[in-house]
């Protein structure tokens, strides 16, 4: 017989939001092998586009991370 | 919730499964967002630090190098050499129409070292098969975005010279 779920046991917001901060950090390890990539390339302008977005994703992270903790 | 709870209160997965280890409560969905949002910023970090690195190195200063004498070379045999430092692997080419060719040996993916597979006329990187074109360097297949760093060649009365690198 199927349970039904109490109300405080339904995804909430803050999943929903964990979720996307985990996307989020999982971009930055990508940007991480794009800067490496710059790396080994010489590129530098490569590796500072990929630190730029890095530190935008972190900075959104943060303000999603505040975002939870005043619910 | 704790195994203390009415059996009737408890969700379905804790009567199934009533097995409770010390701290299993302990990490929240807030807590897991901030230990997220500690690595966001260590990655943050890492990036911006190998960006640095990577503007403080610059580009090496190549200069001129001799790399072998022009009749040892053989149409489908590579010599390999370094270039333009003694860490960075370089493989030099003569192809079938007499033509001298040099690359870095260093994917621009992610920096294996590639290998000529001689009947594909490619040079072949293992680690995640991207694949380069044995006459100009570009991408033919795989991973990689970026051509092979090419090398300038010259012959100087027999000798062949590595005289530039050419990033792209």
């Amino acid at each position: 017989m199927a349970e039904r779920r109490s109300p405080d046991r339904r995804p909430s917001a803050a999943s929903a939001v964990g979720v996307y901060v985990l996307v989020l950090v999982v971009l930055q390890i990508f940007l991480l092998t794009v800067a490496l990539d710059g790396f080994h390339a010489y590129d530098a302008g490569l590796a500072w586009g990929a630190a730029a977005a890095s530190v935008v994703l972190a900075a959104s992270v943060a303000v999603l991370e505040r975002l939870i903790g005043r619910r | 919730m704790s195994l203390d709870e009415p059996a009737s209160r408890a969700p379905a997965w804790r009567r199934d499964f009533p097995v409770a280890s010390e701290g299993e409560d302990e990490v929240t969905r807030r807590e897991f967002v901030r230990y997220l949002m500690l690595g966001s910023g260590a990655f943050a970090a890492g990036t911006v630090a190998v960006a640095g690195l990577t503007s403080a190195r610059g580009e090496p200063d190549a200069g001129e190098r001799s790399i072998v004498a022009l009749e040892d070379l053989r149409v489908e045999e590579p010599h390999l050499f370094h270039y333009p430092t003694g860490r960075d692997p370089a493989i030099l080419l003569l192809r079938p129409d007499g033509d001298l060719v040099a690359y870095s040996q260093k994917c621009t993916h992610l920096g294996c070292v590639v290998f000529l597979d001689a009947e594909a006329d490619e040079l072949v990187c293992p680690c995640h098969e991207g694949g380069f074109s044995a006459a100009t360097g570009d991408v033919v297949f795989g991973p990689p975005e970026r051509p092979l760093p090419r090398i300038t060649l010259e012959v100087r009365e027999g000798t062949v010279w590595a005289v530039g690198m050419d990033y792209g």
